[in-house]
């Protein structure tokens, strides 16, 4: 292929172009990885972006609102941040949170906001990594953030209380390993049922209705898998129940062959996966591939369609979970989330996104309270808040968590139904 | 036993997978003497497009991984394009450029497929059981396609004028240039090829795993290592190593179960202590 002077020069100058606008486009997603310095609230309004539906993103409103009104204090925006990961593998779970806590948020400053003020929202993106949220933790209190919603891991709010607990910065996680509450950090607040919940109902279950057993267990040693194992293992415990082979594998693994067949030798009934969604899924799919028909048992992450997805529809077929949020037709008050939940992301919300509205809700209720204050009224504002949420009913113990409730459910034809 | 075979049989399968993608680093590193560093991302974008012709446009799957290959070595064309210029002037602004253009491709998938990534089911999913070790049908898949793709490969190199002129390149630049072959058309179609095979890999791959944005740099990480474990700048090596390594990581996640990536990575360091040139050991193109 002869390339005249001519056309070398035009293809050039066209690659070039397409280099520039590919970063240009990028500059702006890339914004959004946190380890980036930018202006968080270009942040927020990029994310809500590619989010897809909304159009009126809450920051974008309400960062002209503090723009315009510098003088009064009352009137100027309350700055809450959004820490979870928005890419990787674990990015559902922080598109759900933010999806969920933005709609909160929005409803709220739809009526007015916090006693007139309104409320602004920034995501950043932790990436699933604790590293970065440890960063991300230091920008918002630099940042003059007030509260954060998130992250949706466990092993980044353990990774950031440190930080907020020394800034006096209360946060609600969406993470549910039982290290968070033992962590004594006064500012920490779990918007659902820690592992230990999940998986005494799970083995409660297990054990005397379906009478498993043999039950196998494959977790990972993330700070969520660890917390699942350890429930797990001690709610089987209680039951006088030892599980057939007990197999751990790591975060990011991907071939689970050596697992899997250690597990398929012992024939076993039904297998526990202590693990992320993605990572349940494809453990489910090659544990499904190597002819293992065991019933699959886990907590919230079985409960998800990107579980059922990853796993293939057929392969999820049966998968028993344990959740605090069954379905969106639970009662009125759940019919009325989805159907706003619909109407803002054109899509059915699951259990993340229930429970990230509650937890926004009992923010926004707090900060009611605290006129949108911050610090330790805040703090104490959050304990007090009494809350009928959609995952249950909250009331806030001393280490911060607010329910201790789940129900079972299981996958049929690929959706999470109750268990009858 | 059993489970000694079943890990192996599991191992080979990601093994093949490692394999492509060390061939496609291969390709471009014996030709230019560069390593590619987007070349993990290069897999992750054809993963992407296979996932999205065989999901969305419902295409077959072979149909969709052959798209997307074609598509893929496009891009490839378009990188060595752009950083031509850079190659008579300095080398070490070529590699840089590489891991900037790995940097930019996750963006642009993130940009265009979102962060969530997907799911892609097994084209075949019946297991075979041989002597009571399961056999995941889409593994001999990955396999067989894997071997069919490395004689492909040897065939071009060694059965064509093209392959000998790359050949060539590789062995002296300068004398290959003073013979009338085209560096630059060499270098141009070792990119395509390299990102073809790299496509190939995130074809075969995305049902094995899950595919994101950062599926890129997995895969880059465990096919650069297959790649050096082999011998760097030897294809057989590359298919070698991407077999050795995958089977390393299996035993690894078998019997150090949470230490496994740790284990691996610390074997393979050994084992390039010990012989720096890697299993196969090949002579070190030098260009910089």
């Amino acid at each position: 292929m002869r390339v005249t002077t001519m056309s070398r020069r035009w293809l050039l100058a066209v690659s070039a172009c397409t280099v520039l606008v590919v970063v240009a486009g990028c500059s702006s997603s890339k914004k959004t990885s946190g380890t980036t310095s930018t202006p968080p609230a270009a942040v927020g309004s990029t994310s809500a972006a590619s989010g897809g539906a909304s159009t009126a993103s809450a920051s974008t409103a309400s960062a002209s609102t503090a723009g315009s009104s510098a003088a009064p204090a009352d009137t100027s925006a309350i700055k809450i941040a959004v820490i979870d990961a928005q890419s990787g593998q674990s990015s559902s779970l922080g598109k759900w949170e933010y999806d969920g806590v933005k709609l909160a948020v929005d409803q709220a400053n739809a009526a007015g906001g916090i006693n007139g003020r309104k409320v602004e929202l920034t995501v950043f993106d932790d990436q699933a990594d604790p590293t970065v949220s440890t960063n991300l933790a230091r920008k918002a209190v630099s940042g003059g953030f007030i509260a954060i919603l998130g992250p949706a891991e466990s092993a980044d709010a353990i990774a950031m209380s440190p930080i907020l607990q020394q800034a006096k910065i209360p946060y609600i996680t969406s993470g549910q390993s039982p290290a968070m509450p033992k962590l004594g950090d006064p500012y920490l607040f779990l918007n659902s049922p820690t592992s230990t919940t999940y998986d005494t109902t799970l083995a409660n279950y297990a054990v005397k209705t379906a009478n498993f057993t043999h039950i196998a267990m494959i977790t990972n040693n993330g700070a969520y898998g660890k917390g699942e194992h350890d429930a797990f293992t001690a709610a089987l415990k209680a039951l006088n129940v030892t599980p057939v082979t007990d197999q751990i594998v790591t975060p990011d693994q991907t071939d689970f062959s050596a697992a899997l067949t250690s597990i398929r030798q012992k024939n076993p009934d039904a297998l526990f996966i202590g693990a992320e969604e993605v990572e349940s899924g494809l453990i489910v799919k090659q544990a499904r591939g190597l002819g293992i028909k065991a019933t699959i048992i886990g907590a919230a992450p079985t409960s998800t369609p990107i579980f059922v997805q990853t796993a293939g529809t057929a392969n999820a077929e049966g998968a028993v979970s344990s959740t605090p949020y069954l379905t969106n037709d639970t009662n009125a008050q759940t019919k009325a989330f989805a159907a706003a939940y619909d109407a803002a992301y054109g899509t059915e919300p699951e259990l993340h996104g229930a429970k990230a509205y509650d937890g926004a809700e009992i923010m926004l209720q707090a900060l009611k309270t605290t006129n949108g204050a911050g610090g330790q009224a805040l703090d104490d504002a959050i304990r007090a808040v009494k809350y009928q949420g959609l995952v249950g009913n909250f009331a806030f113990d001393a280490t911060g968590v607010g329910v201790h409730e789940t129900q079972i459910g299981i996958i049929k034809n690929g959706v999470l139904t109750a268990a009858s | 036993m059993q489970l000694f075979f079943q890990t192996l049989v599991g191992g080979i399968g990601f093994g093949a997978v490692y394999a492509l993608v060390g061939m496609g680093f291969t390709i471009v590193y014996r030709t230019m003497g560069l390593v590619n560093f987007a070349h993990g991302q290069i897999a992750m974008i054809g993963a992407f497009l296979s996932a999205t012709f065989f999901l969305d446009t419902k295409l077959p799957f072979a149909v969709a991984a052959i798209m997307s290959m074609a598509a893929t070595a496009v891009v490839g064309l378009a990188i060595e394009g752009i950083l031509r210029p850079l190659e008579a002037r300095d080398f070490d602004l070529m590699l840089i450029g590489t891991l900037g253009f790995g940097v930019v491709l996750e963006a642009v998938a993130t940009r265009i497929w979102g962060a969530t990534g997907r799911a892609v089911p097994a084209p075949v999913d019946r297991p075979l059981q041989i002597f009571g070790i399961i056999i995941r049908t889409y593994d001999l898949v990955v396999i067989g396609v894997g071997a069919v793709a490395t004689v492909a490969v040897w065939v071009l190199l060694n059965r064509t004028k093209a392959g000998a002129a790359m050949q060539a390149v590789a062995m002296d630049r300068d004398a290959a240039t003073s013979v009338g072959i085209r560096v630059g058309r060499s270098n141009a179609m070792a990119f395509a090829l390299g990102a073809g095979l790299a496509a190939l890999a995130g074809s075969l791959a995305a049902p094995l795993l899950y595919v994101t944005p950062s599926l890129g740099s997995s895969l880059g990480i465990k096919g650069f290592c297959a790649a050096i474990l082999g011998g760097f700048g030897n294809i057989n090596g590359a298919v070698i190593g991407g077999l050795a390594f995958g089977i390393l990581d299996g035993f690894a996640a078998g019997h150090f179960q949470q230490y496994s990536d740790t284990v691996t990575f610390l074997v393979f360091a050994v084992a390039i202590m010990v012989r720096p040139t890697g299993i196969l050991g090949e002579l070190t193109v030098n260009r910089a």
